[in-house]
C-alpha cells in the first residue's frame, strides 16, 4: 500500500508519502496563484509515483485564508423574522474591555443581504408559524438578481426541527443550481443561534471558492493518473471525502495544526504513555495539547482570527493552545526597559537576522545560534547557511545595548523568556484538565520544538521528553495516520433521570441514523460509533463530555454516568457536588473508521536502521551561564544506532531539526529510533 | 515590599508572565465551574493576586472593568481583623460587607492566604456576583430599599474554612438565607477552588525565586507601568477640565434628577479626578461606597492611558481621586447599595467628556450609558422557582476616526454576553419575538453613533419582572457638533393592548401574553453631521441603519 499526503501552507508545500516500504518527503514553496502547481512540484521532487498510490490526503489553508482575507463569495443570509441582526449583533461583548475604540467581529454577510422569512419554531421544535414556500421562491429570484453566489440559512430552533430549513433549501437548490446553499442544521444541530449562524455563514462564504479549488485539485490528481481516494483533513483531527469537503468546507478550517498531534497520539499509544503533551514549535507559533491514552481532546468551537474580533466557528476542533513564540518571534525592549519576546514574528521574509535577508530584528533562532545550540552550517540539512555575526549584531543593537547586557547574556535572556512563556502554555493544557505535568511525557516536534523541549520540560518538571523520528516533517506525517471521522450533535436538554427514555432513545436513534447515512454516502459499511453526553450540574453553563452508550445511561440507570461526571468535574475543577442533579445539554456521536493498514504507524514503530554516520564534533554551547559556555558533543542523529546513549551537554542534529540536551540529561535512541530523554533531576 | 534588590529584566519578565497567567488560570477555573449566568455568561467576576499590604499584584483580563483593582480593600479588612499571623494554610475567607466593599451584597469576595516558609506572602482572591443574597428582591437591586439591611445578608471577613475545616454554622446560615442555595454554594466552591489554585501557583513562584526577588520583580513591574502611564499623562495639556450630566432618578423617587459633576485636573504627569461637586448620596439604592467612585475614576483613567496592558497597582499611581464621604459614589454606611453600578457608565462618560477638549483625538461621544439588562422571575407549574437574567448592548458614541459600534455592552462591562435567544426559550417560559438593531437610534454626526437594540419578550405564563432603565431622559450626548443618540426606553404592553412606559420597577407582575419591549439607547454622534461623507449616508440608508426620512432630516 502506498499513500501520500500533501499539506499546502501559506509559505511551504509539504509532502510526506509511503512508497514501496519507504518514507518519501519533500518541501517546496507554495505557489499562491495555483497551489496545484506547488503540489505538482512537491510530487516531482519526492519522486512520488502517483499512479501507484491508493490514497491521497490533502490539507490546505485555503478555507481559513479565505476568511482571514475576507475574499469569499458574495453571500446572503436568510433568518427568521424578527432576528435579522442576530449575526450582526453577536453576543454584544467587548473582550477588549478598556479599549474605547474596540471593534466587534465584522459579519461576512452585510446587513442589506440579510433577509427575514416569516416562520417560527419553538424550543420544542413545534411549528408556531408555518413557512410559506412561495416567499422562498420569491427570495430566490431576488438573490439571483443580486448575483449572490452563496446563501446561508439559519432559522431559530432549526436544531430542534429542521423542516423549514429543509424546505427552503430544497426550493433554492432545485431552482438555482449555481447557488451554494448551506443550511444550519446540516452543519451543526446545536442551540445558540449566533454561533450557529456564524458557522453557517462561514461555510457559505468560503464554499464557492474552496469547492472550485478542490475540484481543480481533484482534476490535477486525476490528470496525474491518480486513481485512488482523495481525503481532506478536517479540524476534528479526522478526514472526510473530497465530495463532502466541497459541501462542508468549514470543517477543514483548522486542519493544519492538528495533524502533528495525531502522530503524537499514535506515538503515545505505541510507547504506552497515558498522559502525553504534544508540543509543536515552528516558525511563528508554538502549539501544545494534552494527549490522554493517545487521544487529543476536542473542543466544541473556537474563534477564527483574532480572539477579540474573530468569527466564531462551532464545529469540533482539536483543542490546541497556541502561543506566539516560534523560531521567528522577535525580541524587543519596551520604553520602560522591559524585555519581551513575540508575538510579532519576522516570518519567512526577511526572517531571522542570521538569514542575511535584511532582517534587523533579533529572533529566537538568532539567540539559539549565538548560544551555540543551533548549527549554522547544518540548517535545513545544510540547504541554507546562517550568519552568526548578523545575529550578534541584531541582538546587540535591539536588546543588549539597551539593557547593558553583553551579546551572550542578552541571547540567553531571549531564550529564557521564550521557554518560560511556552512552559506556561504547556502547563495550562495539562492543569486545565486536572493533570499534573509531573505525570506527563512531552512529545516534541516541529522544526524548533526539539531545541526548546527539554528546557520547557525542566521548567515545569516534566520528567521525560520524546523526540520522534522526522520531527521536522511530523505534521505532514501525522496527516497520513488520520482516520475518517464524522461528528454529530443533537441538542437534548433536561435533567438526568427525568429525561424520558423515549426522548433519549430518539436522540440516539437519530444520531445513529445520521452516522449510518454518512458512512453509506462515502461507500463505507462499518464504523466505530462513540456517543457522549455534554453534562453539567444544574445551573452551570460549561459542560463536560462524558462517554455514554445507550439511552438508559441518561434516563433509567444513570449511576454510572453520574459517577463518571462527578469524577471528571473533581479532576478538572478540584471540586464536585455528588448531591446535585446533573443536566444534559447535547448528545454527541463520533463515527470513525480506523485505517485498514496504518503504514505510517508501522514505520514509526518499526525497528530503527541507522543511516549514514557523520563524525562527532564539539562546540561551545551556553547552558545557564553566559560567561561559561560548555564544551558540548555534537552528534548526527541519522547515524545513531538504537540503544545509543548520550548524556548532555550535547546537541543532536538532523536534517530538519536540532535537539538540545542540557548537562546531565540523558538521551537514549529507542528500538524504533525515537529519542527518549530523561531529565537529570528525574534520573 | 522592598525594592533594594537589583532586578534582572529577564527574571522580571518571567515573573510578569507568570503572575498574569495565574490570574487567568484562576478565572478559567472559576468561570468553567460556576453555577450562575452572572458569572459564566455575564462574567460578573474578577480574580487576582493581592500582596500582604492589600495591593494588586495581578488581575485577570476580560472580566468586569468595574472590579478594577479594588479587591485589595476586601482583603485588607481581613488582614486588619486577623493580623497576618492569624491566617493558617487551609483558611478561606468570605467577605461582602457593604460598608467596607461599597458594592451590592451579591458581590462576594472569597480569598485564601498563600504561604511560603510558614509565612503569608500573598492572597489569592476572587469577587463574583452570586445570583441571590437574600433581601427584598429575587436576585438583586430592589428599587425600594433605603438601607443595606434590606438588601440581603452580610459577611464581614469570616472564615468559611479554618485550617481546612469547614465552618458548618456559617455554611448553614448561607444555606438558609439565600433563595438559590445550590447555586450560591456551587459558586462558593468554584471561587474556593480558584483561590486555592492561585495561592498554590504563587507559592511555587516564591519557592523558586525567593520572596525578595519576587517582591522586587513585582515592584519593578509596577514602577515600569507607572512610568509608562506618567509619560502619557504628561503629554495631556495641563489644566482643569469639567463636565456634568444627569441621571434620571434614584429608583425610589422617579422625579429626582441626579447631578453627575466631575472635575479633572491635569498637573504634569499626574491626573486628579475630583468628585467634590457630585450629587450627595440618595435615599434609594443607587449609591455606592468609595469603591464605586474608585472604579469609575480608574476605568476612565485606564481607558485613556493604557487600555490594553494588564492591570496592576502601578496602573493607577499617577491618579489621585478626591471623593468626600456622603457623596453618591462614597455613601455612608448603611446606605442602600443594591443598584450601585447603574450610575457608573454615566460617571465614566462624564469624565471622558471633561477630557475631550484636552484629548480631541482620543475621546468618543457618549455611549448608551446604562448597564442594560432585565431579570424576570417566577414559579414554574411544578413549583420550581426560575430567574431569567439577560444583559443586552446598546450604541457606542461616534469616534474621532470612525462610527461608533452598535449593540455593545457598556463601558463598565467587558466580556459580558447577551443570553442566546434559543437558550432563553429552552430554559424559561418566554417567547422572544424580536431581537434586532434599533433603526435611527444612533446620533447623527460626521461619525455616526452606534445603534441600540430592540428586544421583545412575550410571557407564556405569569411572572414578575425587574426593570432598571436609566438615561431615559438625558440622551447620550454628541461631541464636537455631533447629535445625541436615542434614549433608553421600555414599554409594557398588556395582553389587552394597554401600554405602560417603564422606568424602574421591581416585581412588576406579568401575565400570559403580556409583552415587555426594551429599546436601548444609541451612541452620540461625533462631529458635524454636515461633514459626513455622502457615501456613508447612502450606505446607512441602504443597510437600514438609518431610515430615508431620518437621513433627509439629519444630514440635509
Amino acid at each position: 500500500m502506498s499513500i501520500v499526503g500533501i499539506d499546502i501552507g501559506g509559505t511551504f508545500t509539504d509532502l510526506v508519502g509511503y512508497q514501496n516500504g519507504a518514507i518519501i518527503t519533500s518541501k517546496t514553496s507554495t505557489v499562491p496563484a495555483d497551489p496545484t502547481e506547488g503540489a505538482a512540484n512537491a510530487l516531482r521532487i519526492a519522486r512520488c509515483d502517483v499512479a501507484t498510490m491508493t490514497e491521497m490526503l490533502h490539507g490546505s489553508t485555503i478555507a481559513i485564508n479565505t476568511v482571514l482575507e475576507r475574499s469569499g463569495a458574495k453571500t446572503a443570509l436568510i433568518t427568521t423574522e424578527g432576528f435579522r441582526d442576530v449575526y450582526f449583533m453577536g453576543r454584544g461583548n467587548r473582550p477588549d474591555a478598556f479599549n474605547l475604540f474596540f471593534h466587534r467581529p465584522r459579519p461576512l454577510v452585510p446587513r442589506e443581504l440579510t433577509f427575514e422569512v416569516r416562520e417560527r419554531m419553538n424550543a420544542a421544535g413545534e411549528v408556531l408559524t408555518a413557512m410559506e414556500t412561495k416567499t422562498i421562491a420569491t427570495l430566490g429570484e431576488q438573490l439571483a438578481k443580486l448575483d449572490i453566489e452563496a446563501v446561508a440559512i439559519c432559522f431559530l430552533h432549526a436544531y430542534a426541527n429542521p423542516v423549514h430549513e429543509q424546505a427552503a433549501g430544497e426550493i433554492l437548490r432545485k431552482k438555482h443550481s449555481n447557488l451554494f446553499v448551506t443550511l444550519s442544521h446540516e452543519i451543526l444541530r446545536e442551540f445558540r443561534e449566533y454561533e450557529r449562524t456564524s458557522t453557517t455563514a462561514l461555510n457559505a462564504f468560503v464554499g464557492p471558492r474552496v469547492s472550485r479549488y478542490l475540484g481543480k485539485f481533484e482534476s490535477f490528481a486525476r490528470s496525474a493518473n491518480f486513481a485512488g481516494k482523495i481525503a481532506i483533513m478536517r479540524s476534528n483531527g479526522g478526514t472526510m471525502s473530497i465530495e463532502q469537503a466541497r459541501q462542508e468546507p468549514v470543517a477543514m478550517m483548522e486542519s493544519g495544526p492538528v495533524a502533528g498531534m495525531i502522530g503524537a497520539g499514535y506515538l503515545a499509544k505505541f510507547l504506552g504513555i497515558e498522559q502525553a503533551i504534544g508540543f509543536d514549535m515552528g516558525g511563528t507559533t508554538a502549539k501544545c495539547t494534552l494527549i490522554t491514552n493517545g487521544i487529543a481532546p476536542i473542543e466544541e468551537g473556537y474563534v477564527i482570527g483574532d480572539a477579540f474580533t474573530g468569527q466564531p466557528m462551532q464545529l469540533p476542533v482539536v483543542d490546541i493552545i497556541e502561543v506566539g513564540a516560534g523560531g521567528g518571534s522577535v525580541a524587543w525592549v519596551d520604553d520602560g526597559g522591559g524585555l519581551h519576546v513575540g508575538p510579532v514574528s519576522a516570518g519567512a521574509d526577511p526572517g531571522p537576522a542570521c538569514y542575511g535577508r535584511g532582517g534587523e530584528n533579533p529572533v529566537i533562532t538568532d539567540a539559539n545560534l549565538v548560544l551555540g545550540r543551533l548549527n549554522g552550517n547544518r540548517f535545513l540539512g545544510g540547504g541554507m547557511s546562517l550568519d552568526k555575526s548578523l545575529s550578534e549584531k541584531a541582538i546587540d543593537a535591539k536588546v543588549g545595548n539597551k539593557l547593558g547586557f553583553n551579546t551572550m547574556t542578552a541571547a540567553l535572556g531571549i531564550a529564557t523568556i521564550a521557554d518560560n512563556a511556552m512552559s506556561l502554555a504547556v502547563r495550562a493544557v495539562s492543569v486545565n484538565r486536572g493533570i499534573d505535568p509531573r505525570d506527563t511525557t512531552m512529545i516534541a516536534f516541529g522544526g524548533a520544538g526539539p531545541l526548546h523541549a527539554v528546557s520547557i520540560a525542566r521548567e515545569i518538571s516534566i520528567p521525560r521528553v520524546i523526540i520522534p523520528k522526522l520531527p521536522g516533517n511530523f505534521s505532514a506525517l501525522g496527516m497520513l495516520m488520520a482516520n475518517w471521522r464524522q461528528d454529530f450533535v443533537r441538542t437534548l436538554v433536561g435533567e438526568l433521570k427525568r429525561i424520558q427514555l423515549t426522548d433519549a432513545k430518539r436522540a440516539f436513534d437519530d444520531l445513529r441514523q445520521s452516522g449510518k447515512d454518512a458512512l453509506a454516502r462515502d461507500g463505507h459499511t462499518d464504523g466505530k460509533f462513540e456517543f457522549a453526553a455534554d453534562l453539567r450540574y444544574r445551573g452551570q453553563e460549561h459542560t463536560i463530555a462524558i462517554p455514554v452508550e445507550k439511552p438508559e445511561d441518561l434516563s433509567s440507570d444513570i449511576s454510572g454516568t453520574q459517577q463518571k461526571f462527578n469524577a471528571q468535574h473533581d479532576r478538572r475543577y478540584g471540586h464536585a457536588a455528588p448531591d446535585q442533579s446533573i443536566e444534559i445539554v447535547n448528545l454527541r456521536l463520533v463515527v470513525t473508521i480506523a485505517r485498514m493498514q496504518d503504514v505510517i504507524g508501522a514505520w514509526l514503530s518499526a525497528p530503527w536502521q541507522p543511516e549514514e554516520v557523520a563524525p562527532e564534533q564539539r562546540r561551545a554551547v551556553v547552558f545557564d551561564d553566559p560567561a561559561k559556555p560548555l564544551d558540548a558533543r555534537i552528534v548526527w542523529r541519522p547515524g545513531l544506532a538504537a540503544g545509543t546513549e548520550i548524556v548532555g551537554p550535547a546537541v543532536i542534529e538532523e536534517p530538519n531539526s536540532t535537539t538540545w540536551l542540557p548537562p546531565g540529561d540523558r538521551a537514549v535512541i529507542d528500538p524504533s529510533g525515537h529519542i527518549v530523554i530523561t531529565l537529570a533531576e528525574h534520573n | 515590599m522592598t525594592t533594594n534588590i537589583q532586578v534582572n529584566p529577564i527574571t522580571a519578565e518571567v515573573v510578569r508572565n507568570a503572575i498574569n497567567a495565574y490570574a487567568e488560570e484562576m478565572a478559567t477555573a472559576l468561570c468553567k465551574s460556576a453555577y450562575n449566568m452572572m458569572i459564566y455568561e455575564v462574567r460578573d467576576f474578577c480574580c487576582g493576586l493581592i500582596d500582604i499590604d492589600g495591593r494588586m499584584i495581578s488581575q485577570n483580563q476580560g472580566g468586569l472593568p468595574i472590579f478594577l483593582a479594588d479587591l485589595g480593600v476586601a482583603v485588607k479588612d481581613g488582614i486588619e481583623r486577623y493580623g497576618l499571623d492569624g491566617f493558617h494554610p487551609g483558611d478561606v475567607i468570605i467577605m461582602n460587607h457593604g460598608g467596607v466593599c461599597g458594592q451590592h451584597l451579591n458581590n462576594v469576595v472569597i480569598y485564601a492566604p498563600c504561604f511560603h516558609d510558614g509565612k503569608v506572602v500573598a492572597f489569592a482572591a476572587s469577587r463574583a456576583h452570586w445570583v441571590d443574597i437574600g433581601g427584598m428582591r429575587v436576585g438583586f437591586g430592589s428599587v425600594q430599599t433605603t438601607e443595606i439591611y434590606q438588601e440581603g445578608i452580610q459577611f464581614r471577613s469570616l472564615k468559611i474554612y479554618e485550617a481546612g475545616k469547614r465552618n458548618d454554622t456559617l455554611w448553614q446560615i448561607i444555606t438558609d438565607n439565600l433563595r438559590f442555595p445550590d447555586a450560591a454554594l456551587g459558586d462558593l466552591r468554584a471561587q474556593m477552588a480558584s483561590a486555592q489554585l492561585g495561592a498554590r501557583r504563587f507559592a511555587e513562584l516564591v519557592k523558586r525565586y525567593g520572596t525578595e526577588t519576587v517582591s522586587s520583580c513585582i515592584e519593578t513591574i509596577w514602577d515600569r507601568t507607572d512610568r509608562e502611564v506618567r509619560s502619557f499623562v504628561a503629554k495631556i495639556p495641563d489644566g482643569t477640565y469639567e463636565a456634568q450630566s444627569y441621571l434620571d432618578n434614584d429608583g425610589r423617587n422617579l422625579d429626582l434628577k441626579i447631578l453627575i459633576k466631575v472635575k479633572v485636573i491635569i498637573d504634569g504627569e499626574r491626573m486628579v479626578i475630583d468628585f467634590s461637586e457630585m450629587n450627595d448620596q440618595v435615599p434609594g439604592p443607587l449609591n455606592s461606597g468609595y469603591s464605586g467612585g474608585l472604579a469609575a475614576a480608574r476605568i476612565a483613567f485606564k481607558n485613556v492611558t493604557q487600555p490594553q496592558a494588564p492591570v496592576n497597582e502601578g496602573c493607577f499611581r499617577a491618579l489621585e481621586i478626591i471623593l468626600p464621604e456622603g457623596k453618591l459614589l462614597n455613601a455612608k454606611h448603611p446606605a442602600a447599595l443594591g443598584l450601585y453600578s447603574i450610575p457608573l457608565p454615566t460617571v465614566i462618560d462624564t469624565i471622558l467628556k471633561a477630557l475631550a477638549p484636552a484629548l480631541p483625538d482620543r475621546i468618543p461621544a457618549a455611549h448608551k450609558g446604562d448597564m442594560g439588562g432585565c431579570s424576570i422571575s417566577g414559579f414554574r407549574p411544578d413549583g420550581q422557582r426560575f430567574l431569567l437574567m439577560n444583559i443586552f448592548g446598546g450604541g457606542w458614541g461616534g469616534r474621532p476616526q470612525e462610527d461608533g459600534e452598535s449593540a455593545s455592552v457598556s463601558i463598565c462591562q467587558g466580556d459580558v454576553r447577551n443570553a442566546p435567544v434559543e437558550l432563553q426559550e429552552i430554559q424559561y417560559p418566554f417567547l422572544i419575538e424580536k431581537f434586532t438593531l434599533r433603526q435611527d437610534s444612533g446620533g447623527a454626526g460626521q461619525h455616526r453613533g452606534g445603534l441600540g437594540v430592540e428586544l421583545t419578550y412575550r410571557a407564556l405564563q405569569s411572572a414578575s419582572a425587574n426593570v432598571n432603565c436609566e438615561r431615559t431622559k438625558d440622551p447620550p450626548w454628541g461631541l464636537n457638533g455631533g447629535k445625541p443618540g436615542a434614549v433608553n426606553a421600555a414599554t409594557l404592553i398588556r395582553a389587552d393592548g394597554s401600554e405602560e412606559k417603564l422606568l424602574k420597577a421591581t416585581g412588576l407582575p406579568l401575565e400570559k401574553d403580556d409583552r415587555l419591549i426594551f429599546l436601548t439607547a444609541g451612541g452620540g454622534g461625533w462631529g458635524d453631521p454636515r461633514k459626513r461623507d455622502k457615501k456613508e449616508i447612502a450606505e446607512d440608508v441602504r443597510t437600514g441603519m438609518v431610515s430615508q426620512a431620518a437621513a433627509t432630516r439629519d444630514y440635509a
